[in-house]
């Protein structure tokens, strides 16, 4: 399955492969991958252990360098980025929430949230920030330290830190893999919202149908390709697909 | 907000708080060093400079003989005539001339032994408070008459003497009592830095101190309102060539100079302690903030992925170091004061009693010593800085990709080519020796430094083999702890990470490589020294002033040994000051025919007996410097301006006892009217007479003179070595020191690598491990850690130490002795030195709650 980049996408990556080792211990975690992600949406991207979905979410969020092939965030070609572009790209443009160890332990709630702007010197949009706080319901908690909050509030403080910034586009790593389902279900909702009623675009790695359902559009990937995708997926068909590739 | 860099910093310092106090600790003792070293010149020469200063205050003008090299202070000057006195008394404008005289003179205790002084010991010419001399009479009177005598108190408590007692002395010229009627002080002190003062009236001081009428210098003072410059004009227009008028200022100066020179000394060496101590420290936080970079990886990593540039992750670390060295240097600057106050009260103790001084800090100490403390601290975090800028941002989601980045490996190279440059720097500096003596301590010194960087590099590829091996072939002294579970263990986690073994062990080496390398230099020398002596000294006794009494003894004694029927030769040892050829150089002194009996010189050409005849021997090194040889004539200039042309009378190849230049006691006689006394005494027992009667006659001799001290043979060897002995427990002591901050080193590695595997330990523990086998197997580790940098320090030391000694001239040492007891004692430390370490690592990984401990991520 391929799409041509168009306009309106925030992101999208061309023909990418990723290779780790060479000759007999080679690894193609990504084997020509070609995809975009269109602003205002929620993509999920979904597929067994070693299918190259985290390479793909990495590769994309300038985390990572590709083996060949190219990643465009808006107009910008990544690979024409050195260290110095691409750290201010992440800290402008892009947002993060990862499975765990999301935030650093010796700032407090308020101060994991503001990170990106306060190391880009920026001052953060009061209006926003409270608007950010009060969606994630932290506003009682902004002076605890990460140690003094539970998984659930934790994953909140970084989607709101992810928020913050008013990024292109927010990539995120199996955001409630450590989540029971309840806290899951409030935080996916939360991601939902977001990207409904905020205009914000969302990219989420996991291997949760139910989380997937929250999405607009499930991508499969299996061996570092594309194998499949569905949109306005519910928990039900993603698994009927997941079967369907004997995942 | 504000940057978030300086916030992150001091967060990241505060949740780390024990880790930082180790690293502040071990900087600490380095800055303490440097400050201390400065503090207590400062302080104690600001208070001699004050002390003489007082004690010339009532001194305008000195007049004394000239000398025609060398230091003023220290110089043989030649005495003046008694009547230059009353000569200068009646120039316009003097208002009181008085005759100085200080000469050696030994107070016996009451119990008959001399009065050891740090100091030396002076019998001195004083009128008392109304006089020129600013001493001051704290108890009883001045002594006016014959038999009487003033004494500084202090060396009257020591000697247990009291008003109303009598006082043994030895003078120049032989033994003499007196009644004690006063008891003085210099300055306001009991004390003058550890010297013994006893004052006579001028006629009985010149009477016992045989000064024969003349005086060493003449004080003056001059009249109230009179200009200073007019009256020492006048003066010197009554005076004879070869005397000079100098201000009361300047001669206190030069003397107060004398003695600040030695407390400089003792300043370099505690600077040499704070280099050394400041190295091992490197070690240390380099260490500490390696590891802390990598056990926070995924929180540099996610700052990273946040948007934080590699440079602000930098800063971060630096920044780190920066709070660690601000506080080292704040607690070190006040540690320092600590080491000046500490060594004032050792030295007070063994009696030197530096004048009462208050601390001084001056800007200088506080500028160096913070430039020493964060230069050090912050250059030895730089590379973990480095490191942990490159942390990728991916390794916040895959740890596993991040430490690729902390472990990049040029080591090879890089502490390859440190480690060549090094030896090639240490040989240049001590072979070729560019640049003199500074040459080749600077270029020895920054080659061993780089040598050491090198060989700490190195280890890292040898560390795992190396430790498996010292695990294996350790004589166990509890039980077989290789086959042993927490032996394993412990065995293989010092395998583990060989970076972190080798860098922790290298603290250590540096200590004991030194250690090492002393102490191979040292019993090299001793042994030298012991071979020379016994193949050279064939004398039966040996007599010296007793320890503690460095000035020599009265000239006297010897004469009367000389007399006696149960010795066949008997020759004085003296000494004296020239020039030969431009340079300076101290020329021994003795009786030809006498000496030849007594030190084998083993004469390479002419004769021990030319001596008497008024000729020069020559040790075989200056002779080859000079070229010249028996017969040549040597142009020598004394230290009072007369000059001697001497023939070269012979030529000898041992100067363990003679030295390099020997004259006979006649011509020194000649040429120098400085008041003789004699270093040592050599005596040979005549044929027929048996040792007990030898002995028995010089002991009696030796009553008049309680101070000497007679030796044999035997004895006076063993004094020797014992001398040498007592130099190198000093240093030993000290770089115990730069081994302690080793021990600090290790225990705080162990620490972190205890935190870093509370989950390990959390599954020991589960799966049944005993508290004591999880403390045995933390012991274990951080013992061969230990005995891998003892064995690197040893491997490294030993060698350092051969190269030293073999670029020693041969006349200092002339074999290279392997000291193995103090390398098995050096070994047996480290052992210890591990046990300490892992002490406190071991009781917290043993405390730790096993369900907690396997929960922790």
């Amino acid at each position: 399955m391929s799409e041509t980049p168009t306009l309106t996408a925030a992101a999208a990556v061309v023909d990418a492969r990723k290779i780790y080792g060479k000759g007999d211990s080679e690894v193609r975690a990504l084997d020509g991958v070609t995809v975009s992600f269109d602003a205002g949406r929620f993509t999920a991207i979904m597929g067994p252990s070693g299918s190259g979905k985290s390479t793909l979410l990495h590769c994309v969020a300038g985390l990572d360098t590709l083996t060949s092939g190219s990643v465009l965030l808006g107009d910008t070609n990544l690979a024409t980025l050195n260290d110095k572009d691409l750290t201010t790209l992440r800290r402008e443009q892009v947002g993060f929430v990862f499975q765990a160890y999301n935030l650093v332990p010796t700032l407090t709630a308020l101060e994991n949230i503001t990170l990106p702007l306060d190391l880009g010197g920026r001052e953060p949009d009061r209006e926003w920030l409270d608007k950010v706080v009060d969606a994630v319901d932290l506003r009682s908690r902004l002076d605890h330290r990460p140690s003094e909050l539970s998984g659930g509030q934790q994953q909140r403080v970084a989607v709101a830190r992810a928020l913050v910034s008013k990024p292109r586009i927010i990539f995120a790593d199996e955001p409630t893999g450590n989540l029971d389902s309840r806290t899951s279900a409030e935080i996916l909702g939360f991601m939902k919202r977001a990207v409904s009623e905020l205009g914000q675009t969302i990219v989420m790695v996991t291997h949760d149908p139910s989380a997937a359902s929250y999405a607009d559009r499930v991508i499969f990937l299996a061996d570092g390709r594309i194998v499949d995708e569905i949109t306005e997926p519910t928990a039900d068909r993603v698994l009927d697909r997941m079967k369907r590739f004997g995942s | 907000m504000a940057s978030p860099v300086p916030r992150l910093t001091i967060r990241g310092v505060l949740a780390r708080k024990w880790r930082i106090v180790l690293t502040v600790l071990a900087v600490v003792s380095g800055v303490a060093f440097v400050s201390g070293a400065f503090i207590l010149t400062d302080s104690v020469k600001k208070a001699i400079d004050d002390l003489f200063a007082q004690l010339a205050e009532g001194i305008d003008v000195e007049v004394r003989a000239t000398i025609a090299f060398g230091d003023e202070a220290t110089a043989d000057r030649d005495p003046v005539p008694g009547q230059l006195v009353s000569t200068i008394a009646e120039v316009d404008g003097v208002r009181l001339a008085e005759g100085n005289l200080i000469r050696a003179a030994t107070v016996i205790k009451t119990d008959g032994e001399p009065l050891a002084t740090t100091g030396p010991s002076f019998g001195i010419a004083w009128t008392g408070p109304d006089g020129l001399d600013g001493r001051t009479l704290l108890e009883g009177r001045v002594a006016d008459g014959p038999g009487q005598m003033t004494l500084d108190r202090d060396s009257a408590r020591r000697a247990g003497y009291a008003i109303g007692d009598v006082v043994t002395m030895v003078g120049p010229v032989g033994k003499g009592e007196f009644e004690l009627v006063g008891l003085t002080g210099t300055g306001g002190e009991s004390n003058g830095g550890g010297a013994s003062i006893a004052a006579f009236d001028p006629v009985t001081a010149d009477e016992f101190l045989g000064a024969e009428g003349l005086v060493d210098s003449v004080y003056v003072a001059i009249d109230e309102g009179a200009d200073r410059a007019v009256v020492m004009e006048s003066i010197r227009d009554v005076i004879d060539d070869g005397l000079e008028v100098i201000t009361g200022e300047q001669s206190a100066k030069e003397t107060a100079g004398a003695i600040n020179d030695i407390i400089d000394i003792f300043g370099n060496i505690l600077l040499g302690f704070a280099a050394v101590s400041l190295f091992v420290s490197a070690f240390l936080i380099f260490n500490t903030f390696a590891i802390i970079v990598s056990q926070r990886l995924r929180e540099l990593a996610l700052l990273r992925a946040v948007g934080a540039s590699t440079r602000q992750v930098r800063s971060m670390i630096v920044g780190e170091s920066l709070v660690v060295a601000t506080l080292a240097t704040v607690i070190g600057v006040f540690a320092g004061m600590g080491v000046a106050v500490g060594i004032v009260a050792l030295f007070n103790a063994t009696g030197a009693a530096f004048p009462a001084a208050s601390l001084i800090v001056s800007t200088r100490t506080i500028i160096v010593s913070t430039l020493v403390g964060v230069g050090v601290t912050v250059a030895a975090a730089v590379v973990p800085a480095l490191r942990a800028g490159r942390i990728p941002p991916v390794a916040a989601m895959r740890p596993e990709l991040g430490f690729s980045a902390l472990q990049k490996n040029r080591r090879l190279l890089v502490g390859g080519t440190t480690f060549a440059l090094g030896v090639v720097l240490f040989s240049i500096g001590l072979f070729l020796q560019p640049g003199g003596a500074g040459g080749t301590i600077g270029l020895g010194a920054l080659g061993a430094v780089l040598l050491f960087l090198g060989i700490s590099s190195l280890s890292t590829t040898f560390a795992a083999p190396a430790s498996d091996l010292i695990s294996r072939l350790l004589p166990l002294p509890f039980r077989p702890m290789t086959r042993s579970v927490p032996g394993r263990l412990g065995s293989r986690n010092a395998q583990r990470t060989p970076r972190r073994t080798a860098s922790t062990a290298s603290a250590l080496m540096i200590g004991l490589a030194l250690v090492s390398t002393v102490s191979v230099v040292a019993t090299s020398i001793q042994q030298s020294f012991k071979d020379q002596l016994q193949g050279s000294v064939t004398a039966d006794f040996f007599i010296s002033n007793g320890p503690g009494n460095f000035q020599g003894l009265p000239v006297t004694f010897g004469e009367r040994l000389a007399e006696l029927p149960e010795l066949s030769a008997v020759s004085p040892f003296r000494g004296a000051n020239a020039l030969v050829a431009g340079d300076e150089k101290q020329i021994g002194a003795v009786r030809g025919s006498a000496f030849a009996e007594l030190v084998d010189l083993d004469l390479i050409a002419g004769s021990v007996e030319s001596l008497d005849d008024g000729r020069i021997l020559l040790h075989r090194d200056p002779a080859a410097d000079l070229s010249v040889e028996v017969g040549d004539v040597l142009s020598v200039t004394w230290q009072n301006g007369r000059t001697s042309e001497l023939e070269v009378g012979g030529i000898y190849g041992d100067s363990s006892v003679a030295g390099n230049w020997l004259v006979g006691i006649e011509l020194l006689a000649e040429v120098s009217t400085t008041p003789p006394r004699d270093f040592f005494i050599g005596a040979k027992i005549a044929d027929g007479v048996s040792i007990a009667d030898a002995r028995a006659a010089v002991d009696a001799v030796a009553l008049d003179f309680p101070s000497a001290e007679v030796q044999d043979q035997a004895e006076f060897l063993q004094s020797q070595e014992d001398q040498l002995n007592q130099l190198l427990t000093i240093v030993y002591g000290l770089l115990v020191i730069s081994i302690a901050i080793a021990v600090l080193g290790i225990a705080n590695t162990m620490a972190l690598s205890v935190f870093e595997r509370t989950r390990e330990f959390g599954l020991l523990r589960a799966v049944g491990m005993s508290r004591r086998d999880l403390k045995r197997s933390i012991r274990w580790e951080a013992i061969i850690v230990a005995v891998f940098g003892a064995v690197l320090g040893i491997v490294v030391g030993v060698p350092l130490g051969a190269a030293v000694t073999s670029a020693l001239p041969d006349t200092f040492v002339t074999t290279v002795k392997i000291p193995f007891g103090t390398l098995v004692n050096i070994l047996i430390a480290a052992v210890v030195v591990g046990m300490v370490a892992a002490i406190g690592p071991a009781r917290r990984a043993a405390k730790l709650d096993v369900l907690e401990a396997i929960s922790t991520s």
